[in-house]
């Protein structure tokens, strides 16, 4: 079974491959979720894995969110494109997390390794993981007023982080010195450096025991039957076109600019295209999404009709093409601001979902809510331990033909796990008071939304400091389908039931300082309702 | 069948279709039978199998391996169940922890709450994560939601207060109001089921318990109420899934610790076995109809996990660390939309079952690959009671698999067993490399079914070179069973810095732990004298979250000066050996201590086999181990003398087992009657 020949692998040669790379990508995210020292990562499950082949292109992948579906893929490319495939040798690693090369934000850091086999490059493997800091003019990222890549912190692009097995010494003292949470990165760049040496180590065994040439061979054979399945799909699908567009709430600067994204996804043949035609130019805060990135929102969503629970690979992303206006909201120029752009991302992949789901009755639901959390934390130490409680917010996705939504984390998301009340009472000066659904915020349906949540979260101590992200707010994404009512979109109360009661809706970098014993209500909004409630007809 | 004689010590496991039972005299002869079950005359059929092994009262361990608490659940059969909450949490159990584990399945959904949202009613109090209570409970007002229950006709009632872990208090309280007022309905508190922290965790634990509860002691009273009758004075042990067993009573109480009963008595005889024949490390393999279920023992100890999920729902309590994929007999092999040969996890079950057994089944399963191959002898299935059906298995075959993928028959049913292979050794992979254990430094323990037929292949596939096909391998898990000690679990979430100021309250709370779980096991009548205590702690890195359970030496815990450096040490190299080295250091944490009582069982012995003269082969029959048939010896494992050569390639056949000799491969029965395979390669033969 180690012959090399270039054509026609045998299918079980080739389905043994193929399932010892997603094995691996398994093993990967096991290692980052169980050493990982920032919650992001081991909660939220705020990183990717994936192995790839030596051009970058999608062999396996076991990414905790949907966001990071093209953006590996990309990542790798752009690192072969600077610096060369004789550039990568056995026992290096390289780090990566400018937006411009990743395609997300600057808190999204790929460490990434080549598969040296022989002398040859014969794969790469990689870890993008979002760290607790990265620098820059807020703590933890999610700078919603950058106006600029420079504001947002320590960027790296494909530098040598691991040479020849030695890590570079003076590259971790650098990013020691410029990050708010040293421990806490360094704890996780280490778990991302395992991760990529086991992932490294098993494609390797693979390649000897087979040959690199079969591994290479069997997984273009995978990558090409999953892209002519996926083409055969779509040309069952009838050629229209479809349009959605949502007013995002504000830039991130000026409260008044309301920008607009707009998705057109026209069914060609074998083919989807996507347009963005109508889509408003750059905006001024950090609210935008560089190219990779809007590629890869548009991809996940398909994915998603097309294949929901299928391992991925190159296969599923190749039939999709996306055309990027320059200088826009959804393809800047660097080095505009990007470190909200998962406002936009997660923007996209429900457009994109939206204009889609009439060719997709099996797959797709109506809209959901949109992104939304909350940081609470203290930084001034003279005013008591610092900290940083960074919380995803569960909401309600939309109802489809099989029943009502679920409450669950947003699209962009993924396995992303909430943090449990006697966990955030162990471990921050905060109290949980409550954490129930939100029957009020669904839309209603013959299936109808998924609930929001309402969660209270208490402040114990002084000098804590709250800053939130929401969007589509004003004009709510999570639409009701064939009929179906409208969710309601998420708010925050401060103080709730008090005389200092204050609703706030518009998300902010700085909801001010609190005093001890404040409540801060976060009440997450519901999904769209499907079909004509019973009794409207 | 063997006669007995004298005092006998009997395990019954409840399986499916059977219950097997094993029995053991004070000679070490042993009787292995197999009595039909049927779910609605359980206990009649377990009675009725236990007369036939010898007089009641000659029974002194009588110990019982019981699928009751998990049909239960899995059948959606248990009881109508209130829970009581903190107020401001009866959703915790429905929102859960709000991941989409099938992260682009836009339509993803978790299983509906066992318990819907009118039954799920809340308690005005509150207790802080240190202990301290914030807010009191109002016995009324436990009252007056005691009097709603009631009226929602409730059966079963979990009561799980927020960090209840810390202090049990409220939750006492509260049990106590319901129980004065509700007499006849089951009453579960979370802190008894698992006092740790995380509350959808916990709750999901205590409603699952609640909702077993009342079937489990149904059948629990019935059984104990009819052996009384018939005579039996030995007291019933329940097999849990931790691998050990408990009295009646505390099995009543907490019937959601027996849902592993029967796979973890397959570990613990496959621990007796490697100690027995001197294996440090094993893997324990059970190939079934429907599935492959796996297990590991390392260094003599059987590996365990803290929280299982069932059905999405997670379980809290020490469990065998079983892993379970849909690959086994029955398991369908399939080609997928792109072309690619895909097996299981669909499984063809018992009925139809494969098409070789002629039920009606039209899909090609793996026996039907194995029985092309001439694995199997299609006169002599199962002793030949059942004969196989060639030509089906033939036509299965080839419309699903070799047409579609235009592959020779031969091809095709190579390919089927080799892709389910390749699933089981993923699976043992996944287990062992995630732990930093190369899977070559162990030997493989096969049993169930189909284990011979794939126990060389996984074992070459895996680079394993020692493969152990048990005695008695149909009724392995009742074997394990018998050979389980009592054991009693306790636990309590304490998150703490691994420093000097913390060891005085850490030694506390373990002996806190040892004292409580050596009181449980006494008040069953257990010798106290006899309690062996095993100490562990959950230690991080500060700021991980994941934590790697680190045992703690009796030593350490008499001289506390030892017990940082001891942990510290024990922790850094189980994390090394994990997930490698690190470039950075911090401080070790704490969050949960751990304390497991045994009171140990007198060990079953394999008696030693007959002499008798080596028998040869019975027959040469076309099998196909690698590219075509060829005429390879058959041999009949009870007619094997202790130590005969069986040089692969070759087949050994017993009434319900075949196992499978590949060239590079041989074998030979020890003197306690297990079949022994080892790789006849060089070292690095087999160590791909």
């Amino acid at each position: 079974m180690t012959s090399t020949q270039s054509t026609g692998t045998d299918p079980v040669t080739r389905e043994v491959i193929g399932s010892a790379l997603v094995t691996t990508a398994h093993e990967m995210n096991n290692i980052i979720v169980r050493t990982a020292f920032n919650p992001l990562l081991y909660d939220t499950k705020d990183f990717a894995v994936a192995v790839l082949s030596p051009t970058g292109e999608l062999w396996a992948e076991d990414p905790g969110l949907t966001i990071f579906i093209g953006c590996l893929p990309a990542t790798i490319k752009t690192g072969l494109v600077k610096h060369g495939p004789e550039h990568y040798r056995a026992g290096d690693m390289f780090i990566v997390n400018d937006p411009y090369l990743t395609g997300t934000h600057i808190s999204d850091t790929t460490v990434y390794a080549p598969v040296v086999h022989n002398g040859a490059l014969v794969a790469f493997v990689a870890v993008t993981a979002h760290w607790a800091d990265v620098g820059g003019r807020t703590p933890g990222g999610w700078d919603m007023t950058s106006t600029e890549l420079y504001q947002e912190g320590l960027c790296f692009g494909h530098q040598r982080l691991v040479d020849r097995d030695e890590p570079v010494g003076d590259l971790l003292d650098l990013i020691a010195g410029n990050v708010r949470f040293p421990e806490m990165v360094r704890g996780d760049l280490d778990a991302q450096i395992a991760a990529c040496r086991v992932g490294a180590d098993r494609v390797a065994a693979l390649c000897e025991r087979y040959g690199a040439a079969t591994v290479e061979s069997s997984m273009d054979e995978i990558v090409r039957g999953t892209a002519e399945t996926i083409a055969q799909q779509i040309r069952a699908l009838p050629d229209a076109t479809f349009t959605q567009s949502v007013e995002m709430d504000f830039d991130g600067i000026d409260p008044e600019i309301r920008p607009r994204l707009s998705v057109s996804l026209t069914v060609e043949g074998e083919r989807i295209r996507a347009s963005f035609e109508g889509t408003s130019g750059v905006s001024q805060g950090s609210m935008n999404c560089t190219g990779i990135g809007t590629s890869s929102s548009v991809l996940a969503a398909i994915k998603g009709l097309l294949a929901p629970t299928e391992p991925t690979n190159a296969g599923h992303l190749v039939n999709v093409d996306i055309e990027l206006p320059e200088s826009s909201l959804v393809n800047p120029a660097r080095p505009a601001g990007s470190d909200a752009f998962g406002l936009v991302a997660v923007a996209i992949s429900e457009l994109t979902q939206l204009a889609l789901a009439p060719l997709f009755p099996d797959t797709s639901r109506a809209g959901s809510y949109q992104l939304f959390g909350l940081y609470l934390f203290r930084i001034d130490p003279s005013a008591g331990e610092p900290f940083i409680l960074i919380d995803p917010i569960d909401g309600g996705h939309g109802g489809h033909s099989q029943g009502h939504g679920t409450t669950a984390i947003f699209m962009g998301d993924g396995d992303t796990l909430n943090l449990p009340a006697e966990v955030m009472e162990n471990q921050y000066p905060i109290r949980c008071l409550q954490y129930a659904l939100a029957e009020d915020s669904a839309g209603d349906g013959s299936a109808r939304g998924g609930y929001g949540v309402v969660r209270d979260y208490q402040v114990l101590e002084a000098g804590t400091l709250l800053k939130y992200s929401n969007e589509n707010t004003l004009d709510v994404l999570a639409r009701g389908a064939e009929g179906g009512g409208t969710g309601r979109p998420s708010y925050l109360v401060l103080r709730p039931g008090t005389d200092s009661e204050e609703v706030l809706l518009r998300r902010t970098n700085d909801a001010g300082v609190l005093r001890p014993n404040d409540v801060v209500r976060a009440v997450s909004g519901g999904g769209g309702g499907w079909g004509r409630p019973l009794g409207h007809d | 069948m063997a006669q007995l004689s004298g005092r006998l010590r009997v395990a019954a496991d409840v399986g499916g279709t059977f219950i097997d039972f094993v029995a053991v005299d004070e000679n070490d002869t042993i009787m292995v039978d197999k009595q039909p079950a049927s779910a609605d005359r359980l206990v009649q059929e377990f009675a009725a199998g236990l007369a036939r092994l010898g007089p009641g009262e000659a029974v002194t361990h009588l110990a019982h391996g019981t699928t009751t608490a998990i049909n239960t659940i899995v059948q959606e059969k248990g009881a109508r169940v209130g829970l009581v909450t903190t107020k401001g949490f009866r959703d915790v159990l429905e929102l859960g922890r709000g991941g989409r584990n099938e992260i682009y399945n836009w339509r993803f959904s978790p299983p509906p709450p066992l318990v819907p949202r009118a039954l799920r009613l809340e308690v005005d109090e509150r207790t802080l994560a240190d202990g301290r209570i914030l807010t009191a409970v109002s016995p009324e007002q436990v009252a007056a939601i005691a009097d709603e229950l009631a009226g929602l006709e409730v059966e079963a009632i979990a009561v799980c207060l927020l960090h209840s872990y810390a202090n049990p208090e409220h939750e006492l309280a509260v049990a106590d109001v319901l129980r004065a007022r509700l007499p006849g309905v089951s009453v579960t508190m979370s802190h008894v089921v698992a006092p740790e922290w995380r509350e959808f965790e916990r709750t999901s634990s205590t409603v699952l318990n609640a909702y077993v509860h009342p079937m489990f002691g149904t059948y629990l009273s019935r059984l104990t109420e009819r052996l009384n009758t018939d005579g039996y004075r030995a007291p019933l042990a329940i097999m849990q899934s931790n691998g050990g067993v408990l009295s009646v009573p505390r099995a009543h109480s907490v019937p959601v610790r027996t849902l592993y009963s029967g796979p973890a008595g397959g570990v613990v005889a496959s621990r007796a076995l490697a100690e027995s024949l001197g294996i440090e490390h094993a893997i324990c393999a059970d190939v079934g109809g429907t599935t492959f279920d796996v297990a590991l023992v390392v260094d003599g100890d059987i590996v365990e996990r803290h929280e299982t999920r069932l059905h999405e729902r997670p379980v809290l309590g020490a469990t065998v660390d079983i892993t379970s994929i849909g690959a086994g007999g029955g398991s369908v092999a399939w080609v997928d939309a792109r072309g690619a040969l895909k097996v299981g996890p669909e499984s063809a079950g018992a009925k139809p079952g494969p098409a070789c057994f002629g039920h009606g089944g039209t899909l090609a399963t793996v026996t039907d690959a194995q029985l092309l191959l001439g694995f199997l002898d299609a006169e002599r299935f199962l002793g030949g009671r059942m004969k196989l059906d060639v030509a089906a298995a033939e036509a299965a075959i080839t419309k699903h698999v070799a047409e579609p993928l235009g592959l020779s028959l031969t091809e095709a049913c190579l390919g089927i067993v080799r892709i389910a292979e390749t699933n089981m050794a993923n699976a043992v992979r996944a287990i062992t490399v995630q732990r930093g254990l190369d899977p070559r430094e162990f030997a493989l323990i096969t049993y169930g079914g189909g284990g011979g037929l794939f126990g060389a292949s996984l074992a070459e596939e895996l680079g394993v070179r020692q493969v152990v096909a048990p005695r008695a391998a149909e009724a392995f898990s009742a074997w394990g069973i018998l050979a389980s000690d009592y054991s009693e679990d306790l636990s309590v979430t304490r998150v703490f810095q691994l420093q000097e100021n913390a060891v005085d309250d850490a030694v506390r709370e373990l002996t806190n732990l040892a004292a409580a779980v050596t009181d449980g096991l006494a008040d069953y009548g257990l010798p106290r004298d006899q309690v062996r205590l095993h100490h562990a702690a959950d230690v991080r890195f500060a700021g991980q979250h994941h934590t790697v359970t680190v045992p703690i030496e009796a030593a350490w815990i008499g001289d506390p000066a030892t017990l940082l450096p001891g942990v510290e040490q024990a922790f850094r190299t189980l994390h090394t050996r994990m997930y490698g080295p690190r470039t950075s250091d911090s401080v070790l944490e704490v969050v949960t201590l751990r304390v497991r009582g045994s009171v140990p069982v007198p060990r079953p012995h394999w008696p030693p086999l007959p002499e008798r003269e080596p028998g040869p082969a019975r027959e040469h029959r076309p099998v196909c181990l690698t590219e075509r048939h060829g005429p390879t010896p058959v041999h009949v494992r009870d007619s094997l003398a202790v130590g005969q050569r069986v040089g692969g390639p070759a087949v050994v056949e017993e009434w319900a087992n075949t196992v499978l000799v590949p060239a590079g491969w041989a074998a030979h029965l020890d003197e306690h009657g297990h079949l022994r395979l080892y790789s006849t390669d060089d070292a690095t033969g087999a160590g791909r």
